[in-house]
């Protein structure tokens, strides 16, 4: 009986004392931390939206840079980042997500001033498998993206990722040999937010 | 100051001496051990990476050996397995966040994988093998030794990773992509397995150069 009253309160204590040794570290790095994953978004932004960014930027410089030259607007259900420079946009960054083959996927879709043409993509967060469908990532494969149409010549809303080696429309790029199930997912979610942004693009002219 | 010298003497002497030996070359924990294999097959893609993870086990050990070395006698029998899992926790925590504040690029590329040291076999083999039996000044001894053979065989592991991966050293390139070219094996988890392969197969033969068995 006694024994396990020590045990017990031994348990209590050395609990109690873990947990206040870890509340000071994680109260005094919070502002740090924060700033470092507000940073990691805005790099991510600046990067896709084509804003030149010392290549060892600290977070703080991140977040300043950011701040005078990017505006950030909702436009009903879409979050837009509006690069200015004296007072004209050059580029729209418009976040999207979806499901990947292992795991959510996030980027940001960077399109010119009149929402119609894809000036750059990212994917920062993916666990797609890597050598396949991890190669969304990559420059490679983001480059195909540059430069093509939110929607084919018919008017359908949509970038359409087809098989390498096959003819490509104004709306259409090729795919990653062997990772036509990332591809297809890419599709979906791209095509859904193309769709919100060819109706919030079509609010806004009427 | 001459309870310290003697403290020193007794630590470089003998025991301490013999500790030493134990944790960074006859016990290693990776190469004879083969412990940590996880976070040792994970993060060696790069040098920096192996360095980083290699400081944060030693940090872990020997802050855990040192407190459940000062507690032994304090621990119930029955629950010492799960305070020494709350004690390393703790100090992976404390490295965690200050790696998250600090040194983000770096704490994004480990990933997960200093919290893991949390389940890492070092930390907890060393506390439940030598810290519950041996004076604090001696398990963290044990604990830096440990550490620091972990530590070392990361670095060689992330030294030939890198060098042969991306033809670079700490990121900067020393052979020429004009005439060589990166292999990408390196760089994926098969590599890490081929050189660790190579490596313990080296330790072995060094320490044991002729040991066939004999019918």
């Amino acid at each position: 009986m006694k024994n396990n009253v020590y045990t017990l309160v031994f348990a209590a204590v050395l609990g109690t004392v873990c947990a206040i040794v870890l509340a000071v570290p994680s109260v005094m790095l919070e502002p740090y931390r924060r700033a470092n994953m507000e940073a990691d978004k805005v790099r991510n932004i600046l990067g896709v939206l084509g804003v030149p960014v010392e290549k060892n930027a600290s977070s703080q410089q991140l977040l300043d840079s950011f701040r005078s030259v990017v505006k950030e607007e909702k436009r009903g259900t879409l979050s837009l980042y509006r690069y200015l420079q004296d007072g004209e946009t050059m580029a729209v960054a418009v976040p999207f997500s979806g499901p990947g083959v292992w795991g959510p996927v996030e980027g940001f879709l960077s399109l010119s001033p009149d929402l119609r043409t894809i000036r750059g993509i990212t994917f920062h967060k993916h666990e797609e498998t890597p050598g396949l469908g991890g190669e969304i990532a990559t420059e490679s494969f983001r480059k195909r993206f540059i430069g093509k149409t939110l929607e084919s010549v018919s008017g359908k809303a949509g970038i359409r990722i087809r098989p390498p080696g096959s003819p490509l429309a104004d709306n259409e790029i090729h795919a990653i040999t062997g990772a036509t199930m990332t591809c297809n997912k890419v599709e979906v979610m791209l095509t859904a937010v193309i769709q919100r942004i060819k109706e919030e693009r079509n609010e806004n002219v009427k | 100051m001459s309870n310290s010298c003697g403290a020193c003497v007794s630590l470089c002497g003998g025991k301490g001496k013999a500790t030493f030996h134990d944790g960074i070359w006859k016990n290693n924990p990776i190469a004879v051990q083969v412990l940590g294999i996880c976070s040792a097959l994970a993060v060696t893609n790069r040098l920096a990476n192996a360095l980083v993870m290699g400081l944060a086990l030693i940090f872990v050990c020997m802050g855990s050996n040192l407190i459940v070395s000062s507690l032994r006698k304090a621990i119930p029998h029955r629950i010492r397995m799960i305070a020494e899992v709350v004690i390393i926790a703790t100090f992976v925590i404390v490295f965690d966040q200050i790696l998250k504040a600090f040194y983000w690029d770096m704490s994004k590329q480990l990933g997960p994988y200093v919290g893991l040291i949390i389940t890492n076999c070092i930390p907890m083999g060393r506390a439940e093998a030598f810290a519950l039996q041996n004076g604090p000044s001696l398990s963290l001894l044990d604990g830096f030794a440990n550490g620091l053979g972990y530590a070392a065989v990361l670095a060689v592991i992330g030294f030939i990773r890198e060098l042969l991966g991306t033809g670079a050293i700490l990121g900067h390139q020393v052979l020429s992509a004009e005439w060589y070219t990166p292999n990408q094996v390196m760089i994926l988890a098969p590599g890490a397995f081929l050189v660790l392969g190579f490596l313990i197969a080296l330790s072995q033969a060094i320490k044991a150069p002729v040991q066939e068995v004999k019918k």
